[in-house]
């Protein structure tokens, strides 16, 4: 640490104020970061108060205005947990209603799918250019996928055209039954590993697995492979951030 | 004036006086009063006000204005209707339309203006450990309330400021003047009016004076107390109070003491004996006194149990009944020879094959009376893999070590090397296979104890050309290519500050500063969940034993209990005062146990998500808690290095083991609860003897009584073992299930 003499006055400020609260040990970049945050907070709330004095008229910036861009700020910068009654009232509330009960041979036991991280975050570009590929899984018709799916019912995605949940789930394919959709794509889907962690499920949608494995093992793959995959083809609520763009460049 | 107010529906502390003088009161109260209190007495202390009457029939000042509402208000809740009509008369009042135009601020106690209406009533009202009082709604619907909470806000100065030295210097020698035996009671009752008067002082903006109390009598406070009284030192204006919710909290609830009767009779004698007895009314106020019969406890006993944040205990709150046994193993037949044979059966139906018969389970078919039912809560079934598990678990059992102070466990440490502090949390797995750590970079590492490697499943192609019918399957379905030591996830947006494995080893939580809980799977090694719900940082979470529930605590001062298949919360535990730290489950899963920074513990009920325990004891926050393999006892440990053992049944503390220096992160109990192993930022490791603690213990509803026990001062009797490590502090402790001790910590090169 410098020493006093050659640091500046504000420095010195923070450096007498960290050993009245009894913190003795810190980092020297600490003052900096304190002396950072104390010039961005309080010229920050004296040019709202300036802002609220030139709105009320006044020539001067005086004490109300200061305290009224504190409590403004203070909501937004520094927010608290809820004061405790708040949370005791709806404690009382959340605890009032009785445990659910647990359906036995579920499998995983994971929210809906909307709540869950399992859902692709990105869909494929169609590489064929005329055809309209604004909504729905983007596929490339009569792709052989082989080995992925044993059931005949695949190629029937002729079309490229929008293929929604509606029209794909005429073709079940999964033993679980409900949530399996047969996507033309999984291969390409195979190759186009995405950025984020979580989509394993293009990749295993069209699996066949012994339901005795499922209730075993309770293995992820086979019971979330969720029409999700093709709801949230156009929707994709939580995954904005997967780029269209570079798929452009493809 | 202002015990008067301050307990709508709450029952003082067995004070019941004759009605007492106050003098020098800043707003003028009519005699009539004291008529109307009269009638009061069954619900709020008697300390009625006599005043100089209310200059006659001139229009009192807006002030005076306010408070007569308030009272008439407080009357006519409490249905006193004759003193209503007097006081009105008296008092020259037209009606109740003069309340609204009385704005007020309709703030509670902290800020003036605005906030949100929740009075100042409402908080004095939910002041204890215990749910809230039903007499107020935290939401006002009236708005008459706040008009109270302006009165008593102005009225929570008692007296004159500059006086306020000269009243605790007075009390000061008093207690100093006073039998050895109840000295070291009486001065319990330092800390808390000290506070109290500097905050009075603080809010009603005397900030001179306010630091000139602070500055004469802040060095006369206990030890264990400078934590606070350094963040005090820094609150010198009204302003500062209004953010610091904890400092609100401490406002409004009240701070237990636990007297004895002789003691307090002495105190009491003393306070009445003179006439300008502020301090009684701060007492009476702010402070609950909890009176027991029995001896009066010496300066050590005190010392042990104190240093919350709000006081002790009250000796109700620990009363209710906690079922603090296992639940009943199923039965499940173990084969004598290996492999096959693994003939299962529900309880109660044995079925006489060559196999041994489980004797893991309880011998009797009687329900142990402390166990809950094995339908309290909903729990989830086992699976076929659940009992292989329990078989697995069985058979290791078997060749378990059995530990005691002639036969010490073996410690292996795992040391993270090149962690540059960044260690955050760390969990293994119960057949200890598998290890977890989260660290600072908002990462979770996974990693193999084992030679096995973690391996991904398959992708859905290769998984559709496997041989399904094959008796390996399970192995097939495994990626090879995808076999590594460990395996890092990648989701968190801030330092990982819990991890907890599921008992199936199929899932792992993880919570972090980011506010959100993720659930791992750890077949594919992706995140499948995030559970968003605290706002703030999560600082702990834990799986139940049984799987499918789980809890987390952070920044909130909430714990919240989730089930895996539901996206917001089951149960919300509500009540400390400042952070929760640690969140444990019970072996039964049916309760909850939350550590916090308030330095208070409470155990909380799954099933209705009340508070049915209250520890007070530790002197700083606490970050470890370990609950004894059969139920019944609880071990934490905090920052003041002191590791306390709990009775759960009875709520007593049952013993004091001292030793570490430092922050103790990681407690254990052996397999069979003979040994309590207790790690500490202190690199050292130390072994206890739980066994010889709680044998000695004897706890029955006649020493319970009076809510302590007394303590003694074994720690070196009971400590069996002390291994240091270079420069490792320990961050987690895992007993094998052969008991075989297992350490984890980051190691910090310099």
């Amino acid at each position: 640490m410098a020493s006093p003499k050659t640091v500046p006055k504000d420095a010195q400020v923070m450096m007498q104020i960290l050993k009245d609260m009894g913190i003795t040990e810190y980092d020297p970049r600490v003052i900096n970061q304190m002396l950072e945050f104390t010039y961005r907070y309080v010229t920050t709330i004296i040019e709202d108060a300036k802002i609220y004095s030139t709105h009320a008229k006044k020539s001067n910036v005086d004490a109300d205005d200061i305290r009224l861009a504190i409590q403004c700020r203070v909501d937004q910068s520094f927010t608290s947990p809820p004061p405790r009654d708040f949370l005791l009232d709806i404690a009382r509330q959340k605890n009032q209603t009785p445990l659910p009960l647990i359906k036995p041979y579920t499998g995983p036991r994971l929210p809906p799918d909307r709540y869950c991280l399992t859902a692709p975050n990105y869909r494929l570009k169609s590489l064929q250019k005329k055809v309209s590929s604004s909504a729905g899984r983007i596929t490339v018709p009569r792709l052989s996928v082989g080995a992925v799916s044993s059931r005949p019912s695949t190629p029937t995605l002729g079309t490229p055209s929008v293929q929604t949940v509606g029209t794909k789930v005429g073709t079940p394919v999964s033993l679980t039954g409900q949530r399996f959709t047969v996507q033309i794509p999984s291969s390409q889907a195979l190759t186009v590993r995405s950025k984020a962690p979580t989509p394993t499920t293009p990749t295993v949608q069209n699996v066949l697995i012994n339901p005795s494995l499922i209730g075993s093992k309770n293995i992820l793959i086979t019971t979330n492979m969720v029409s999700q995959n093709s709801s949230s083809d156009s929707t994709s609520l939580k995954r904005k951030h997967e780029d269209e763009d570079e798929y452009d460049a493809l | 004036m202002t015990p008067l107010l301050s307990a709508p529906g709450e029952k003082m502390a067995a004070v019941q006086d004759a009605p007492m003088e106050l003098d020098s009161e800043k707003e003028t109260k009519p005699e009539i009063l004291s008529d109307g209190t009269s009638n009061l007495s069954g619900n709020t202390a008697s300390g009625t006000l006599s005043s100089p009457p209310l200059t006659a029939g001139g229009a009192p000042k807006q002030e005076d204005q306010q408070t007569l509402i308030a009272v008439l208000q407080f009357l006519r809740r409490n249905k006193l209707t004759e003193s209503v009509d007097i006081l009105r008369r008296e008092a020259c009042l037209e009606d109740q339309e003069d309340s609204q135009t009385l704005d007020g601020s309709g703030g509670g106690k902290g800020d003036g203006d605005g906030g949100d209406a929740n009075s100042l009533l409402s908080r004095v009202s939910i002041a204890s450990a215990a749910a809230p009082q039903s007499t107020l709604t935290p939401i006002p619907v009236k708005n008459d309330q706040p008009d109270v909470s302006v009165v008593l806000s102005a009225y929570s100065q008692q007296g004159d400021p500059s006086l306020y030295q000269v009243y605790y210097t007075g009390l000061k020698n008093f207690i100093e003047s006073v039998l050895d035996c109840h000295r070291a009671e009486l001065s319990q009752l330092f800390y808390p009016l000290f506070v109290h008067m500097y905050l009075e002082l603080v809010y009603n903006n005397h900030e001179t004076k306010a630091k000139a109390f602070f500055e004469k009598f802040s060095g006369d406070q206990e030890c264990y107390y400078q934590d606070d009284l350094q963040i005090l030192c820094g609150l010198t204006k009204k302003e500062h109070l209004k953010g610091n919710e904890a400092l609100l909290d401490f406002r409004t609830s009240r701070f237990v003491l636990r007297i004895s009767r002789d003691s307090y009779q002495l105190l009491k004698r003393h306070l009445q004996e003179r006439h300008n007895n502020q301090i009684w009314n701060i007492i009476q106020e702010h402070l609950y006194i909890d009176i027991f019969d029995g001896m009066p406890r010496s300066k050590s006993q005190i010392d042990s149990m104190s240093g919350s944040f709000a006081g002790e205990t009250r000796r109700e709150v620990n009363k209710a009944k906690v079922f603090y046994g296992l639940l009943k193993e199923p039965e499940i037949e173990v084969p004598l020879d290996d492999e096959d044979d693994e003939a299962e059966n529900e309880e109660g139906k044995p079925k006489k094959k060559k196999t041994k018969k489980d004797s893991m389970g309880s011998k009797s078919k009687k329900q142990d009376p402390n166990a809950p039912q094995q339908n309290r809560i909903p729990l989830p079934e086992l699976k076929d893999s659940d009992k292989l598990d329990k078989i697995m678990y069985m058979k290791e059992s078997t060749k378990r070590i059995r530990l005691g102070p002639e036969n010490l466990p073996s410690i292996c440490f795992y040391s993270f090397l090149n962690a540059y502090q960044g260690l955050t949390a760390v969990d293994f797995t119960d057949d200890s296979s598998l290890l977890a750590g989260g660290f600072a970079d908002s990462t979770v590492r996974v990693w193999s104890a084992t030679p096995k490697k973690l391996r991904k499943v398959k992708s859905a192609a290769e998984l559709n050309l496997i041989d399904k019918e094959s008796d390996d399957v399970l192995e097939r379905i495994m990626d090879e290519k995808t076999a590594s030591e460990s395996k890092n996830l990648y989701g968190h947006s801030g330092p990982v500050y819990g991890v907890s494995f599921s008992p199936d080893r199929n899932y792992l939580l993880s919570s972090s500063e980011d506010g959100t809980v993720r659930l791992w799977s750890l077949q594919t090694f992706t995140c499948l969940v995030g559970y968003k719900g605290h706002n703030y940082p999560v600082w702990d979470t834990h799986f139940s034993p049984f799987g499918y529930y789980f809890v987390s605590g952070g920044h909130d001062r909430v714990a919240r209990l989730w089930a895996t298949d539901h996206y917001q919360p089951l149960r919300i535990f509500a009540g400390h005062l400042a952070d929760v730290t640690c969140t444990r489950f019970h072996p039964n899963s049916n309760y909850v146990v939350t550590g916090s920074t308030d330095r208070t513990i409470r155990l909380w009920d799954v099933l209705n998500g009340n508070c049915v325990r209250f520890f007070t004891g530790h002197k700083g926050p606490i970050h470890s808690l370990a609950f004894s393999p059969n139920g019944k006892f609880l071990a934490s440990g905090s920052t003041d290095g002191r590791v306390l053992l709990w009775d759960i049944g009875h709520g007593l503390m049952i013993g004091e083991l001292k030793g570490h220096t430092d922050t103790i992160y990681a407690l254990k109990f052996s397999r069979d609860g003979e040994i309590l192993a207790s790690g500490s930022m202190d690199n050292t490791v130390r072994l206890w003897d739980s066994m010889k603690a709680f044998d000695d213990m004897e706890t029955d509803d006649f020493t319970a009584a009076t809510g302590h026990i007394p303590l003694p001062d074994n720690s070196q009797e009971l400590l069996l073992g002390m291994y240091h490590s270079k420069s490792t502090p320990v961050t987690h402790l895992h007993f094998t299930r052969r008991n075989l001790l297992l350490a984890a910590g980051a190691y910090n090169s310099q």
